[in-house]
């Protein structure tokens, strides 16, 4: 593995995602309070924080689920208006989630291609058909399906329901499934939650080798302080809903604020 | 013991000696059964993809009838009646996505349930503003279908089949072969079941929730169109239909909520039980049991396997 923010020359790459004074709130509960950071091409970049620091909310609202109240959110240098996940998503911005939502009673082939969704273009008339170009179409990505399948070393399961699948499993599918859409931005929500040590590492490795061979950028959230240190570029710290902390890993981990949020303070 | 002859033994010695008997009860079950299932089938189509149970489906299928006849009064010739049909259920479907589902988006589903009692209402009325409240006659000869019956003697007897009857059932059978075809193969038949399974995971890989309900609700409306000209052509289009289509009530209790499968097969077990339940053991209470023997046969599902037989048991990990 690399050394911790070896960065592979990408970090000083232009800003693909800027989040600016951000804050979202739920009537009185205040999720997210004016943060601010930036994502830049090619980079690893992990977000991290004690529990209901606002990680998984501030996700949300990169990929359109949430609307913040206040700051606004510039993609590709366009700053966005409220937006829907739909939207986020044909602009380039993959995810997956903390708690897995694959489609549950569909095969690994069919999740994989649900992914494919976008970048199919032919109308409805030949998708009733499936004649035609419609029939060209689905055999051209399920060869794109079968690459993402290759690379993830899930040929074995290509046909099996998901629902019947381990959970690291089910992990690795959700992630060819956002590898699918051939996003820009890719969005991890703890990938590596509830996997053993073994599971962990091929998890690592995948995410390394997106980052290099598809030169995808990610963002990531991960509990696992081990990992976070291998894989990222850059980290920003939250806590309570603010950022205390933004910088390489070997800066937020001498950040004395990042080491009280963690440990605890003494009163 | 004779009350227990009477149900235990009685009725499945009038089937062994009518054999004829048996097969025209069976086969007038079969067709009311692929009736109850294609409105079965309305219903699970809407409550897969948005997890509404649509109460409208009934009113839907009386509306689609009407129209086509309504557009073929005017003057227009039948076939083009059907397309413009099929063009009124779409403006229905993007008006229901627009009007009703948009706004209401997250809610709860009783919100979501009791604003398609306000649509079966408006339906109502809007439909007897436009076509009055009498019963219609069915353009049944205009679109093609067949009328009269054959017979043929077989099991020392006559069976005698309406030709209406063994269109509706052919028909029925294309149309779900040809659903099942749509959603197991293509880009939007993949959406619908994405979307079915997890909502937030659809949104994530850029399916539009929006685009999704108007397919779901114009396809309902198609499946409708065609129950409505089958059973109109059988008896008349009526408001009394959306009564009768509660009757797919018990048909998805019995096949489970979220199953294409499972809406055909308990419109089948239904429409053949009833009729059977009705002709061999309605004697003995006086008739009159095939308007509560599906909700009898429901309830005992209820009892026993909440889930259907096809539906998916919902185990929730703690």
């Amino acid at each position: 593995m690399r050394a911790p923010g070896d960065g592979h020359g990408t970090t000083a790459g232009e800003v693909l995602l800027a989040v600016e004074g951000v804050s979202l709130s739920f009537g009185g509960v205040k999720a997210i309070t004016d943060v601010s950071f930036d994502i830049r091409k090619g980079e690893i970049r992990a977000i991290i924080g004690p529990n209901g620091a606002g990680k998984t909310s501030m996700l949300n609202v990169i990929n359109g689920f949430y609307h913040p109240q206040q700051g606004r959110i510039a993609f590709k240098g366009e700053t966005r208006k409220r937006m829907r996940p739909y939207v986020a998503a044909s602009q380039g911005i993959a995810r997956t989630f903390q708690n897995v939502a694959l489609f549950k009673g569909m095969s690994t082939i069919d999740n994989i291609m649900a992914g494919r969704t976008l970048k199919m273009k032919t109308g409805f008339f030949w998708q009733c058909l499936r004649h035609g170009p419609a029939l060209n179409e689905e055999i051209e990505h399920r060869k794109f399906v079968e690459e993402i399948i290759d690379f993830l070393e899930i040929q074995a399961i290509r046909k099996m329901p998901v629902g019947k699948l381990p959970y690291g499993l089910q992990k690795r599918v959700e992630l060819g499934r956002a590898l699918a859409m051939q996003p820009d931005l890719l969005l991890l929500d703890e990938p590596m939650a509830g996997m053993n040590l073994e599971e962990k590492e091929d998890m690592s490795r995948f995410i390394i080798d997106v980052n290099n061979q598809y030169g995808t950028t990610i963002a990531l959230i991960e509990h696992d302080m081990g990992v976070v240190m291998d894989l990222s570029d850059r980290v920003v710290v939250l806590e309570y809903g603010r950022k205390i902390a933004d910088g390489t890993p070997a800066e937020v981990s001498a950040d004395q604020k990042v080491i009280d949020a963690y440990l605890g303070v003494p009163h | 013991m004779d009350i227990l002859y009477k149900v235990l033994i009685d009725p499945f010695v009038q089937m062994g000696a009518a054999p004829d008997l048996l097969v025209q009860t069976v086969w007038e079950g079969l067709v009311s059964g692929v009736l109850y299932a294609l409105i079965a089938l309305g219903f699970v189509l809407i409550f897969k993809a948005s997890g509404v149970f649509n109460f409208a489906q009934g009113i839907m299928v009386v509306f689609a009838g009407l129209t086509l006849v309504g557009f073929h009064e005017m003057g227009v010739p039948a076939i083009l009646a059907v397309i413009l049909t099929l063009g009124v259920m779409f403006l229905l479907a993007v008006s229901v996505e627009r009007v009703v589902l948009r706004p209401l988006v997250n809610q709860p589903d009783i919100i979501l349930f009791m604003a398609t009692f306000g649509i079966t209402y408006l339906l109502i009325g809007f439909g007897e503003l436009i076509f009055g409240g009498n019963p219609k006659r069915m353009i049944a000869e205009e679109l093609y279908l067949p009328t009269g019956s054959i017979e043929f003697q077989t099991l020392g007897g006559f069976v005698q089949l309406q030709k209406i009857d063994i269109a509706a059932a052919v028909i029925a059978a294309i149309m779900i072969a040809a659903l099942a075809f749509f959603f197991q193969t293509t880009r939007i038949g993949r959406a619908l079941r994405a979307v079915a399974d997890s909502h937030k995971a659809a949104l994530s890989v850029g399916i539009s929730l929006n685009q999704i309900w108007v397919i779901v609700w114009f396809t309902a409306g198609i499946v409708a169109l065609v129950t409505g000209i089958m059973w109109g052509a059988r008896s008349d289009v009526s408001f009394a239909l959306q009564v009768i289509a509660l009757k797919a009530l018990p048909v998805l209790i019995l096949g489970g909520f979220t199953s294409v499968p499972g809406a055909i097969v308990g419109g089948l077990i239904i429409g053949i039980g009833e009729k059977i339940g009705e002709f061999y053991w309605g004697p003995l209470v006086g008739g009159g049991i095939e308007s509560w023997l599906a909700y009898f046969i429901a309830l005992g599902f209820l009892l026993f396997r909440p889930q259907g037989l096809f539906g998916e048991k919902i185990i929730e990990r703690i």
